[in-house]
């Protein structure tokens, strides 16, 4: 199983824990990683607003590198997920913009146009999809773990674009958590935002959300919070002291990144999974 | 087959969930399934519709805790989707409930007014010469035309539900990514500075509005081109399109996206400064490198290319 690997930007600063753990993970399941040369930011959902046409040429651009490498794409950040999907969609149904954009390429001094032809898919999904990567690696079942699925909104919102699985009620991570040995804990804050985008815009109403996904995880019974989302898992994690007081809470919860759980259940340690990093609860993760 | 639904029942300001057991017809709509409820079992029972075509907007109403148009879903599909025989029915979210499911419009209708919500014609348009517009222009909004006002999208508003008060419901910034498309409009900036002033860079961008509308309008999308239009109008000066223009720049200036700078870009120093213990705290573990240079893509002056040719297409 080979990929074109769009590891998003956080991967590479912030959260470089996502980054090392994500390569240790897929390299022991057997999954090959190839990192598109001279990706750039898929714009973020917020370069958008600035100028639609300019990320679509620029992430036209990130797919259209993969297309001539004849990989499909994989993402393992939501955001990343739905600006190339919502790209590719958007070139895909309309023919004089896919003109314009591949016009825009060559003039540019870019090698290659965008012809739609690869796939873009998120780590999860791959899982999701073939389990039996997992056969025989399995060396630490989860068991008696609990564990709460925070899949954040890029990754099930809007259905028609992500087109993967129901965003209304999704089951792609709690079926991975139980496939790890352990046991997922349904909690009413699953499907909600984390607020990242808006946190300079609208912060006490991002920090107020941010301490209600973890003490409403852990009023459920979760011992730990997993996302597939390296945006939720740093807004949950680190901005966990205010969330704590914007809602009055004492709740600290562990917030995973989907690849550190499932290296926990391969048999890495924590320190390979890079927890030290984690601003909130690092010394709970007791797996 | 047998569902259950459990109604969120509200009469009086008493609060109580009551079931009902139905059986699943072919073609049964929740609408359906409610009109039913009424004539044969529970005359008290009170929920608001009008047009059973998906046309009217009034029928929509929550179900485990998404936002449907009743008219429209089946029960059936319901009950695949969440696997279950008991499905609970809410008033929409986000809204003041007046009784079981129906909720008062008119705070909405009020808040509406903040964008001028109607078309001021520009000047050369007389009653002889008629107010017309080209297709293509019309094209350009014909989209957001299609709001039913249903309130299924301010129903799951994430923005919303934390607090509404500085932020317009998505159906409003809809008729306002109307407005602002229509080239029959003379008042463009007035509407803008209007949105601006009620939330608009306040969004979560958590997509829910765009899942959850019926007639696929996609007001997260319409939310997005009100914030490009400030930036075409020359409207843009708030921490929002602050940080919005950082991160354009950065992928322009290197092709990736440079956190360590992003609180000074969109807030300017004075309030960063105010960030120091979270950044001290982010040092701490590795998360926050000030001194660290973001790499230059070597593709770079590629893509700043990119970047020029389509703003200058996109204006």
């Amino acid at each position: 199983m080979k990929y074109a690997f769009f590891p998003g930007c956080v991967l590479k600063g912030a959260a470089a824990e996502a980054h090392a753990s994500m390569m240790k993970v897929s390299e022991a399941l057997g999954i090959e990683l190839v990192e598109i040369p001279e990706w750039t930011c898929c714009g973020a959902s917020h370069a958008q607003g600035v100028s639609e046409l300019s990320m679509l040429a620029i992430n036209a651009r990130n797919i259209s590198i993969a297309e001539h490498m004849g990989l499909p794409i994989m993402t393992v950040c939501n955001t990343c997920t739905l600006q190339l999907k919502q790209a590719k969609a958007k070139l895909d149904e309309d023919e004089n913009l896919r003109a314009q954009v591949n016009e825009i390429l060559e003039k540019s001094g870019h090698p290659y146009p965008y012809q739609g032809t690869a796939e873009v898919t998120h780590f999860l999904w791959v899982l999701d999809a073939h389990p039996e990567v997992f056969a025989g690696k399995i060396k630490n079942k989860l068991t008696n773990v609990k564990v709460a699925g925070f899949y954040g909104c890029h990754l099930i919102r809007p259905q028609k674009v992500l087109n993967y699985e129901d965003g209304r009620n999704p089951e792609s991570l709690e079926k991975l958590i139980k496939l790890l040995g352990a046991t997922p804990i349904d909690f009413d804050y699953k499907l909600k935002c984390c607020g990242f985008h808006a946190f300079f815009t609208a912060e006490h109403d991002v920090l107020t959300v941010t301490g209600k996904i973890a003490d409403n995880a852990a009023q459920a019974g979760a011992q730990m919070i997993v996302t597939p989302c390296p945006l939720c898992q740093m807004q949950l994690d680190m901005y966990s002291p205010e969330g704590r007081e914007a809602t009055k809470s004492s709740v600290e919860v562990p917030i995973l990144h989907l690849q550190q759980l499932i290296g926990f259940a391969l048999g890495f340690s924590k320190e390979e999974m890079g927890i030290g990093r984690h601003v909130t609860a690092a010394d709970k993760v007791t797996i | 087959m047998i569902v259950t639904l459990q109604i969120h029942r509200y009469v009086d300001e008493k609060k109580w969930i009551q079931e009902y057991k139905i059986e699943i017809t072919k073609g049964l709509t929740i609408l359906s399934a409610l009109h039913e409820i009424k004539a044969k079992q529970d005359p008290s029972l009170s929920f608001t519709s009008s047009c059973r075509s998906s046309i009217c907007g009034a029928c929509a109403v929550r179900v485990n805790g998404h936002s449907e148009l009743a008219c429209e879903v089946l029960l059936d599909t319901l009950v695949k989707r969440y696997k279950t025989d008991v499905l609970i029915v809410e008033p929409l979210g986000n809204f003041r409930v007046i009784r079981d499911l129906i909720v008062d419009w008119d705070p909405k209708y009020e808040k509406m007014k903040k964008i001028e919500p109607s078309l001021h014609p520009k000047a050369e348009f007389t009653v002889k010469t008629g107010c017309k517009q080209s297709i293509e222009d019309f094209d350009k909004y014909k989209k957001y035309a299609g709001c039913i006002l249903c309130g299924s999208c301010v129903s799951e508003c994430n923005k919303s539900a934390l607090n509404e008060k500085d932020f317009l419901d998505p159906f409003i910034f809809v008729k306002a990514a109307k407005l602002v498309e229509d080239s029959r409009d003379k008042d463009h900036k007035q509407h803008l500075k209007d949105v601006i002033e009620a939330g608009l860079w306040k969004c979560f961008n958590c997509q829910e509005c765009t899942a959850s509308c019926p007639k696929d309008l996609d007001p997260a999308g319409a939310i997005e081109k009100l914030k490009e239009a400030t930036f075409k109008l020359e409207m843009a000066s708030s921490v929002g399109s602050n940080h919005a223009k950082a991160i354009y720049d950065d992928i322009y200036n290197t092709g990736l996206l440079d956190e360590s700078k992003l609180s000074v870009q969109s807030e300017g120093f004075i309030s960063a400064a105010f960030r120091v213990p979270i950044a001290y705290r982010l040092m701490k573990t590795g998360k926050l490198d000030l001194f660290e240079k973001a790499p230059v893509n070597k593709d770079i002056s590629k893509i700043r290319s990119i970047i020029d040719i389509a703003a200058k297409e996109d204006k």
